[in-house]
């Protein structure tokens, strides 16, 4: 490298303003190449866009009126697996996180059991084996099958989470409780939960969005999800790219509301400690 | 080593040792007879115990061997005794442990509301009149947070008085505290003590612990070496090794 050019290197590298400016041009670049290569071989595919046929599988209008298309109702169809198995996971977790705190050997064995055993197998074997073994066995629908299998495996690393939150707490806190005659129960509900919560919500939101990734895998088990609408669409209407470029931005759309507003509702939470 | 008389005691501690599970005898054979009214002063270099005894006289500890009574209820594996107990005893911690996500109000409501059954109005009534008592009626709605050091241990006095207990325990109530705001602290102790509470006392403050003690117990390496009137254990020690304490500390 000539003198000269090490010099200007080493300029960009004091300058702060144009360090960002080099930065972004770089990763315009990138993606400008990474467009051009795209265009490249879709038309070497012989790939024709038709992003015209897309609405249709969202918004279908019928008799003058709007109707969800096939997309959305299998958002709605996630959308409603998530929630239940959110709601069931959080319980479950709880229960899970006192266990391998309480006194109990069994208790604490129990969880501990529980915990290997869905940390050390893939959650598709464990949906299939919700779904294929213990679903005709005792009487499950596919819909159940999927609520169960998601909430034992979201359920696992949340109460991982949520003991995490509460062995953080200093222990100070349950002595001041158990010293004004407060039983554990009381100490855990009153003085020990309300504040793990606030360190518990952030890993656990980030569970959430895992849990919303993760509901793509019901899918398999025949539940018209957004994930099976997808694949459904395009085996009718190969328009691969995109439906599956679609399917991404909605889960993606989703993600990021969460988290948004769980960002929200945290800076309300910790605000509320100050004044 | 003297033992007050029985009779009037309402704290009887028979022959205690307590050894961790890491092998740390912190207790070892230690006999004590508190009389109501009475306010004992433990001293006692670091580590030797003192936090250790305190945290077994309301159950915060189990002991492994001998007997502890108050007020007539033997503190053992019973629950409810352990209850009824902790509904005696308030304590006071060095660090405050005030519950960082309620008001100060809040923090003094609970246990009676939880552990009494009070209604909310009625709790708030004692604790705005606890709350006078150490001077912070004022900050009933603050949190915590925003009160001085002083000013939580305060607090923290007034919620350990909430459900109107008999005895009073202080574990180094001022160690956390800047110099300048030991002073408040030792004088709501002081009020207390003269209005007949029973306490005992663990802390640094040799001068507060003459002045204020009864008796003063000195305790080395898990055990009472030393149990005297405090007047006669300061001025007066027997002991070599609480001469060697207090030529150190004083
Ligand atoms: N939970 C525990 N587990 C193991 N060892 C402990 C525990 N608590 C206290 N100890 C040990 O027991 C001994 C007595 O501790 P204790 O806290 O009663 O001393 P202390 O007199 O209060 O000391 P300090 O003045 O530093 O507060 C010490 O050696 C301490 O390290
Ligand atoms: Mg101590």
């Amino acid at each position: 490298m000539s003198r000269n050019s090490a010099a200007a290197l080493r300029e960009i590298g004091r300058n702060p303003l144009l360090r960002v400016l080099v930065d972004v041009a770089g990763f315009l670049i990138l993606v400008a190449a990474l467009g051009a290569l795209l265009a490249h071989n879709t038309a070497a595919l012989g790939y024709r866009w038709q992003w015209h046929r897309v609405p249709r599988y969202i918004l279908t209008v019928r008799d003058g009126q709007l109707h969800a298309g096939p997309l959305l109702l299998g958002l709605g169809v996630t959308v409603r697996i998530v929630a239940v198995s959110l709601g069931v996971s959080i319980a479950v977790a709880l229960a899970t996180a006192l266990l391998r705190l309480s006194q109990s050997t069994v208790g604490q064995a129990l969880a501990r059991v529980y915990l290997e055993a869905i940390r050390n197998t893939p959650l598709l074997v464990q949906l299939f084996f919700t779904y294929f073994v213990v679903a005709p066995i005792v009487g499950l629908d596919g819909w159940t099958s999927a609520v169960i299998a998601l909430s034992l495996f979201e359920g696992a690393y949340a109460s991982e989470i949520i003991r995490g939150g509460i062995v953080s707490l200093p222990a100070g806190q349950w002595e001041a409780a158990y010293s004004l005659g407060l039983g554990r129960r009381d100490a855990l509900r009153f003085i020990i939960l309300p504040q793990a919560l606030r360190r518990i919500l952030p890993p656990l939101v980030g569970q959430g969005v895992s849990l919303i990734k993760d509901s793509a895998l019901v899918s398999t088990i025949a539940i018209y999800d957004l994930t099976m609408r997808g694949q459904v669409i395009v085996a009718q209407s190969f328009l691969a790219f995109e439906i599956w470029f679609s399917v991404a931005v909605i889960y993606l759309v989703i993600t990021i509301t969460l988290s948004a507003l769980v960002a929200v509702m945290r800076r309300r939470l910790v605000g509320s400690y100050e004044h | 080593m003297s033992i007050s008389s029985h009779h009037d005691a309402i704290i009887t501690v028979s022959g205690i040792s307590k050894t961790f599970p890491n092998g740390v005898r912190a207790l070892d054979d230690v006999s004590v007879s508190i009389a109501r009214q009475e306010v004992l002063v433990v001293i006692g270099p670091s580590g030797s115990g003192k936090s250790t005894f305190l945290r077994c006289l309301n159950g915060l500890e189990t002991v492994d061997r001998g007997t502890i009574v108050v007020d007539g209820i033997p503190l053992d594996h019973d629950r409810s005794n352990r209850l009824e107990i902790r509904k005696e005893v308030g304590m006071v911690f060095q660090q405050f442990n005030l519950f960082p996500h309620m008001t100060v109000g809040e923090n003094i409501d609970l246990a009676q509301r939880r552990v009494r059954g009070t209604s909310a109005a009625d709790a708030r009534t004692v604790s705005l009149e606890l709350l006078a008592k150490v001077g912070l009626e004022e900050r009933v709605d603050s949190y915590p947070a925003r009160l001085s050091g002083g000013q939580q241990q305060r607090v923290a006095i007034a919620r350990a008085l909430a459900l109107r207990p008999k005895v009073m325990l202080f574990d180094e109530a001022t160690s956390a505290l800047d110099p300048e705001m030991i002073g408040e602290v030792l004088d709501v102790m002081r009020a207390l003590a003269a209005e007949g509470m029973t306490m005992v006392v663990v802390t640094h403050e040799m001068g507060f612990a003459r002045e204020v003690g009864d008796r003063a117990v000195f305790i080395d390496e898990g055990r009472f070496v030393e149990l005297a009137s405090a007047q006669r254990l300061f001025d007066a020690p027997r002991e070599d090794r609480t001469r060697a304490f207090l030529s150190k500390v004083l």
